[in-house]
């Protein structure tokens, strides 16, 4: 096998481990990781013992290494510059407020609903509240209501769009690191 | 670091690829050193030096002007 190969190969073992995991967290299936991760491993490593070619030799290490480092500096510097500026965002407007809400049913058959807002970043108790809205009938709401139970529910979806945040910022640190190291590689392997 | 790899090489009608071979190390690496980019660790030196049978001193020459006081010539 060429290296090329191994590098097409591990990358879409990669992709298909990446995918499965992916698949079982969203179907609630925990035991898809626990066989693909060890088997993605198992199967980059065979591939990687029938690489014909002289995988690493000392100049290759020390490009890799000098990559490797000046890849650091620059993520190290330019992630600081980045988290001050995005952090500041929070310290200048601060949290935003949590909303509860609470579906009652009514005698007549609708629902009623209650919805509250506490201040940012405070427990939800009386002495914190800032405004409460109630929905006479949640089937048939005015304009201002709709908006209140929009943000109630856009709330309840809050932690997964936190979680959604969360893993597009890992992945867009993941593409860079890998495209900065690449650039320096490129570079250190034209000039030794 | 300057050296003669090249010419020793030539003279024993040895390709990069088979010189590589020998020293364990991959082709780009012998062209870079015979382009004088890149300067080898000593063990690679020692290995090139065996390969060819020759000392050493015989295939690179330290050079103050090129390679400084500190040696590092790559920055």
């Amino acid at each position: 096998m060429k290296y090329f190969s191994y590098l097409i190969c591990t990358f879409m073992t990669a992709c298909l481990v990446a995918a499965m995991i992916g698949w079982s967290m969203a179907a609630g299936n925990f035991l898809v990781p626990l066989i693909a991760i060890p088997l993605g491993v198992i199967v980059i490593l065979a591939c990687r013992k029938n690489v014909k070619e002289k995988l690493e030799d000392e100049r290759t290490c020390r490009i890799r290494s000098k990559a490797a480092l000046r890849t650091l500096e620059v993520i190290v510097i330019a992630g600081a510059i980045a988290t001050v500026i995005l952090y500041s965002y929070v310290v200048s407007s601060p949290l935003s407020p949590s909303i509860t809400g609470k579906i009652s049913s009514n005698a007549d058959g609708t629902n009623s609903m209650t919805i509250n807002l506490y201040k940012p970043g405070s427990p939800s108790l009386p002495e914190n509240l800032v405004k409460s809205t109630s929905i006479k009938d949640i089937n048939a709401m005015n304009e201002s209501e709709a908006v209140e139970y929009c943000s109630y529910i856009r709330e309840s979806y809050r932690e997964n769009e936190n979680r959604g945040l969360v893993g597009m910022t890992l992945g867009s640190t993941l593409v860079i690191l890998i495209v900065t190291f690449g650039a320096f590689y490129l570079y250190y392997n034209r000039k030794y | 670091m300057k050296n003669r790899i090249r010419v020793l090489r030539a003279e024993r009608e040895m390709t990069q690829e088979q010189l590589a071979e020998l020293a364990g190390v991959t082709r780009n690496t012998i062209i870079s050193m015979e382009k004088n980019k890149y300067s080898p660790s000593l063990k690679l030196g020692y290995r090139i030096a065996h390969v060819f049978g020759v000392g050493i001193d015989e295939v690179f020459t330290y050079e103050e002007a090129i390679d400084g006081p500190s040696g590092e010539d790559d920055s």
